[in-house]
């Protein structure tokens, strides 16, 4: 700032009429009534991810080509992109403001790129914190308990993780098909995890059976079920313990086991959900002619939109309004099923409209294979009577998975039903946070605030619509002769063409144009950020207004 | 060298000798040939200047400010209308205080049309600030562009060179031609400090608020004022070095004279004629030319006057409400002084013919006449 | 750090008199960004003999002549020779001057520096008025414009004057329009001038908040939103005049969207409207027209 030159006489004056000196004495500021303000929001994606990675941020710094700070800003909130790049619902698409532009950001296909950037660079993976006393059980290998032991191992704490079968991944390994998720990857995942910190597995290890839930609790300071749901839920209807029928997860489980089953029979899966499109699609890759049959229509349909999609094409039939309601058996052996035929009542408490049978109207089908895909639910014997439950789940008290018994914690399926994928890892890190938390005896963090923020708040105008870039994927007709991965990762070239069309909504991604068009130059540039100059801002607000992103606010003078 | 050359062309070889960077001018009559002229010069290289050759008088004193802000000698020449036209811009230079010099060729102002001379155009521009000064000869028009530069530059305003009409401007005489060579000890090319410079910064002329405006303004008349004593000191100095000498006022036997006659420009030559005829007459009487009429030379013209016992103002011009021009500023200059009687005539208007006899009968009457206000004397209007 | 967008030295600094969302300082700040600090500006009466600040304060760090108001062409004109004449050839003179100072009263002395193609950059920030004076209609104002002088009962029922045409018909190196909503075009505009030796027009479109009764907020909206609507195409001419080049890779918008938040045509009825829209329509296909035709002649634009 400079001082306003002020003459006492003509002789000190210049000659001729000309300035000695810049303005910056005159304050502008003082012209001002409302002032603009940076206040980054929570960008929508964000909050549509169960996980909260942080999504707009990892995107900008691909824009950046800082591909390990992306990764690394997802592994704070998900250890395991390249698994959920691959499965995940991705919610986060699902509330992404370019969706009602033109169509959401690939947000599923960048982190599935970064996640396998991050497989590639094992360097990448920063070294765990200083080794600490306490220690963790893990019960479970899955998504939850996979979470939970990185984020406790990573903070220090010596982690035990506990799994019933051989191999590691729970959900992910058993009931998840290889064209979605191969297995080569999901090892790697798995031992990119087990690399980062002091985590020992006891595989093979029935906790309830091999080991007392009270033993690890005695020689734990906190114990972490993430065991999932282990067992499919019965069709309820006669001759359902007949040859011929399974449940889907088994199926699922000996298909990803590698069993080379003959399925040339006719097929038909109950079920609408993720777990009955993976079993119709694997058994129609072992040969069958699958149908699915779904109580209620497509529109109803839990399963990933995609997925469905896939299955259509590649082939798998649908009969929609249906249920099973008898089993005809012919010497043990399943031989027809007999279905009921539905219509759509009134909505249930889901929000979809529940089926309701129509009187009389039945149909019969010659069936060589029957799955049962219509849900799954707990296998509590290890746990209870110890640890308290509600509707066959284990009952929590908090959102950190807190059970009633003090230093167990639980989460994922186990707690929430059948869930998605990232639904459970962000359970696992939660309890794995809470737990830390308890040990150094740090208070929870406050709640993110729910900002709303939707198109309006977008200056479209910086904006020119673009499709959204898919992944490069196999045909159809390659797809379904085997257990190839469909998708593959995108290369550079993709990956930053799409992440260029996000809108980094709400929150300043340094695109300069405040800076750029502040017609007071009071805008400052700085390394990282802009910083306004209030004593020359005149609150025009043309800065608020340009913002491509609403990344600035408006406050009244004087508040 | 010796050379005989029209009035305007006297101008222009003054600007050759002067090393004039940046010329800008529009052709009007009767200053064309000085505009003609300059074109050859500077196209066959003996001035090495640009030659901006504008749309405008208006323009031309424009693109004269732009390159004399930018610290470039700069010149232009107009008449009439055309010095009108600049009227703006004339009162720029002074503001700017930018050391500019130009030659009007004096001729009356429209309408009706009148290409001829009278001094109504550059005294109409009297008030803006630049210093003027009349000519009277070939040679004195010449000599007097280096000079107007030294001051100029020295004092930071604007000078205005003014030569009649006709009787001047396309009169044949003998002129001592100056070179450049000998005029660069005299006049050394032109460095100011101040100037539009990329290295240093400035905005010239934006606004000022009142509370400083009258200081700039002061600062003028301050300049003005110095311009006195720098006029003289120049003359002194031009004449040291060419031999010719030139002062703020050019008595004519009036140590003696019981009437004297204020004049300017070419009636001061005519005016001499007729002294020299009624002092061989015997009759006590003297003539005064005015060279500089601005800055006023008050202190030179109230000695010499207040000496006198009437004086006669002859102005080739009329303040039309106010007399002519010449006589309020001698008036002014006598004003507490003396209480002779100080008379003014009106003659010569468009380019009427100022003769010996014309001077002779303002003679005769003016030493008959008493104190003639509040009428003026217009001289031969035919009433 | 990302690499900035625009330039960074600041030439133009804080603490000038222009009004909240002044177009015409933005204008200014990009301009000098784009010229770089070996440039002199000429400024003759307009919005910006004020915006510069007072004596002896000025907001702008590079050197300024303020001149008389139609003389911005021909002051910058003698301010290149002088600086010729000192042996200066590299810096660029620019003047600087509003619609008023260029349609209407510099319109001479403009005309007289582009046949002589005098070597300068003159530049319109056009703002569509005398809104240094308080908003009068000038010879740029737009056809159903209110200003002062044009009150709603008697609004502007002339159109524009197409200067751009009067400029390419002096066969001049380089002509360009801008609008401070596109500021790598402006900038990218304002260097190719500064590598052309010869007289250079460009004219930006400058929206001022104040005289076109608009939110200040929404100054640069309307400046993109005059080009999308096509009312202030964005053109260049280059080859003395033989060649027209004009932005089209824009997602068209309204007129009426375009005038909306401006007060300066609130009083234009649906009619008014319609018909105001089809003359910007049809100078727009005028314009495309004239792009073709010259791109056809055979030899033209070499």
């Amino acid at each position: 700032m400079s001082k306003q030159i002020k003459f006492e006489s003509y002789r000190e004056m210049p000659i001729r009429p000309m300035t000695l000196d810049n303005m910056l004495w005159n304050e502008t500021g003082s012209w001002r009534n409302v002032k603009p303000v940076y206040d980054n929001k929570v960008s929508p994606c964000i909050l549509g991810c169960p996980a909260g990675e942080n999504i707009q941020h990892y995107i900008q710094l691909v824009i950046d080509k800082k591909y390990k700070e992306a990764w690394e800003t997802i592994i704070e909130s998900n250890p395991m992109p390249a698994a959920t790049g691959r499965v995940c619902s991705h919610p986060c698409m699902g509330k992404c403001t370019r969706g009602d532009y033109d169509e959401a950001v690939n947000i599923n296909a960048i982190e599935s790129a970064l996640g396998d950037m991050g497989l590639d660079n094992p360097g990448w993976m920063r070294e765990s914190e200083k080794a600490k006393k306490k220690k963790v059980a893990v019960i479970g290998s899955g998504p939850a308990g996979l979470s939970a032991a990185f984020y406790l191992a990573r903070g220090g704490y010596s982690v035990t993780l506990y799994e019933s079968e051989k191999a590691l991944g729970g959900v992910l390994r058993w009931g998840i098909p290889e064209y979605r998720l191969p297995n080569c990857v999901l090892d790697r995942v798995i031992e990119s995890i087990l690399n980062s910190g002091p985590i020992s597995v006891k595989a093979e290890t029935v906790v309830g059976k091999d080991i007392k839930l009270k033993e690890l609790e005695d020689s734990f300071d906190a114990v972490f079920i993430g065991v999932g749901l282990m067992e499919s839920r019965k069709l309820g209807i006669p001759n359902e313990d007949c040859e011929g029928v399974e449940s889907g997860l088994e199926y699922l489980k000996r298909v990803n086991s590698g069993d080379n089953l003959d399925s040339s029979k006719k097929t038909v899966v109950i079920g609408g959900g993720n777990t009955a499109m993976d079993v119709a699609r694997s058994a129609l890759r072992k040969g069958s002619d699958v149908t699915v049959v779904y109580r209620r229509t497509q529109a109803e349909m839990p399963a990933i939109a995609s997925e469905i999609e896939e299955a259509e094409k590649e082939g798998v039939n649908f009969r929609f309004l249906a249920a099973p309601k008898e089993i005809v058996a012919e010497g043990g052996k399943l031989s027809k099923v007999i279905f009921q035929e539905m219509e759509l009542g009134e909505p249930d408490e889901s929000g979809r409209r529940r089926p309701v049978p129509l009187e009389g109207k039945t149909f019969t089908m010659e069936v060589g294979r029957l799955f049962t895909a219509i849900g799954e639910k707990a296998d509590l014997d290890g746990f209870v009577p110890e640890i308290d439950t509600e509707w066959d789940l284990i009952k929590v008290s908090g959102e950190f998975g807190e059970t009633n018994s003090k230093n167990i914690f639980a989460g994922g399926d186990i707690v929430t039903g059948a869930a998605s994928v990232v639904e459970a890892v962000a359970a696992g890190r939660k309890a794995a946070e809470k737990i830390i938390r308890i040990f150094i005896g740090e208070a929870d963090p406050p709640k993110q605030e729910e900002t709303e923020f939707g198109i309006e708040n977008i200056n479209v105008d910086y904006f020119t619509k673009s499709n959204r870039t898919l992944k490069p994927r196999i045909s159809v007709e390659e797809a379904k002769n085997g257990f190839e991965e469909i998708f593959r990762g995108f290369d550079e070239q993709l990956l930053q063409k799409e992440v260029d069309r996000c809108f980094s909504c709400g929150v300043c991604n340094y695109c300069d144009n405040c800076w750029v068009y502040c017609p007071d130059a009071a805008i400052v540039r700085k390394d990282d950020r802009y910083e306004i100059d209030y004593d020359y801002c005149k609150g025009c607000l043309v800065c608020v207004e340009e913002c491509p992103r609403s990344a600035l606010s408006i406050e009244e003078e004087g508040k | 060298m010796k050379k005989v050359v029209m009035g305007n062309h006297a101008v222009s070889y003054g600007v050759r000798a002067s090393e004039v960077k940046v010329i800008s001018a529009y052709p009007i009559t009767p200053q064309t040939h000085v505009v003609e002229l300059l074109s050859e010069l500077v196209a066959n290289g003996e001035i090495d200047a640009k030659f901006i050759k504008v749309e405008s008088e208006h323009s031309a004193m424009a693109a004269c400010v732009g390159a004399s802000a930018a610290g470039s000698r700069a010149f232009t020449a107009t008449s009439s209308q055309g010095l009108l036209l600049m009227t703006e811009m004339l009162h720029w230079a002074v503001g700017a205080r930018l050391p500019i010099v130009l030659t009007n060729v004096n001729r009356a102002i429209g309408p009706p049309w009148s290409i001829w001379t009278d001094q109504n155009d550059s005294l109409s521009m009297r008030d803006v600030g630049w210093i003027q000064i009349y000519c009277e000869s070939n040679q004195e028009t010449q000599d007097a562009i280096p000079q107007a530069f030294k001051i100029a530059e020295e004092v930071n305003l604007p000078v205005m060179l003014v030569l009649d009409a006709f009787f001047l401007s396309h009169t044949y005489e003998i002129v001592d031609l100056l070179e450049t060579e000998q005029v660069r000890d005299f006049l050394p090319p032109y460095n100011p400090e101040i100037k539009l410079d990329t290295n240093d910064p400035h905005s010239f002329g934006n606004l000022a608020s009142p509370d400083y405006y009258m200081e700039l303004r002061y600062m003028i008349e301050e300049a003005m004022n110095d311009a006195r004593s720098v006029i003289k000191r120049v003359g002194k100095e031009f004449g040291e070095h060419f031999g010719r000498y030139y002062d703020m006022v050019v008595p004519y036997r009036c140590d003696d004279a019981d009437v004297i006659l204020v004049t300017s420009g070419t009636v001061a030559s005519t005016t001499r004629a007729v002294i020299d005829e009624m002092r061989d007459e015997g009759i006590k009487i003297g003539a005064l030319k005015i060279r500089v009429f601005r800055p006023f030379p008050f202190k030179e013209v109230s000695d010499i006057l207040c000496s006198t016992k009437k004086v006669a103002v002859l102005d080739r011009n009329i303040s039309f409400g106010n007399h002519g021009v010449f006589y309020q500023e001698v008036k002014s200059a006598l004003y507490g002084k003396t209480d002779i009687p100080i008379i003014g005539y009106v003659l010569g208007l468009g380019g009427r013919d100022v003769t010996p006899k014309v001077i002779r009968e303002i003679a005769d009457k003016a030493i008959k006449d008493k104190n003639p206000e509040p009428y003026i004397n217009w001289i031969g209007v035919k009433r | 750090m990302r690499e900035a967008r625009i330039p960074t030295e600041e030439l133009m600094g804080s603490g000038h008199l222009a009004c909240q969302g002044c177009g015409a300082t933005i204008a200014m700040r990009f301009a000098l960004k784009a010229l770089g600090r070996e440039t002199i500006l000429v400024i003759p009466a307009c919005c910006w003999a004020v915006i510069d600040g007072t004596f002896p304060h000025s907001a702008v760090d590079i050197p300024i002549f303020h001149t008389a108001f139609e003389t911005a062409a021909v002051t910058a004109s003698g301010v290149k020779a002088g600086l010729e004449m000192r042996g200066d050839f590299e810096t660029t003179v620019v003047a600087w001057a509003g619609d008023g100072g260029t349609f209407d009263i510099g319109l001479q002395a403009l005309s007289g520096t582009a046949e002589r193609n005098d070597d300068i950059i003159y530049v319109c920030y056009d703002n569509e008025a005398y809104m240094n004076t308080g908003i009068q209609r000038s010879s740029s104002t737009p056809v159903g414009s209110w200003t002062t002088t044009t009150p709603v009962t008697n609004y502007k029922k002339r159109p524009k004057k197409n200067m751009v045409d009067i400029m390419a018909a002096h066969a001049i190196p380089y002509i360009a329009t801008a609008s401070v909503a596109y500021p790598e075009d402006l900038i990218r505009k304002f260097k190719k001038a500064k590598a052309i030796k010869g007289t250079k027009y460009i004219q930006v479109l400058a929206p001022c908040p104040t005289g076109w009764k608009l939110s200040p907020e929404l100054s640069i909206w309307a400046a993109r939103k005059a080009v999308t609507s096509k009312v202030y195409p964005m053109l260049e001419i280059t080859e003395n005049g033989n060649k027209l080049t004009v932005w089209k890779d824009f997602e068209p918008t309204s007129f009426k969207e375009y005038i909306k938040p401006q007060g300066r045509f609130r009083h234009l009825k649906e009619n008014e409207i319609e018909e105001i829209a089809k003359g910007v329509e049809s100078s727009w296909q005028r314009l495309l027209a004239r792009e073709k035709m010259l791109a056809s002649i055979p030899g033209l634009d070499t």
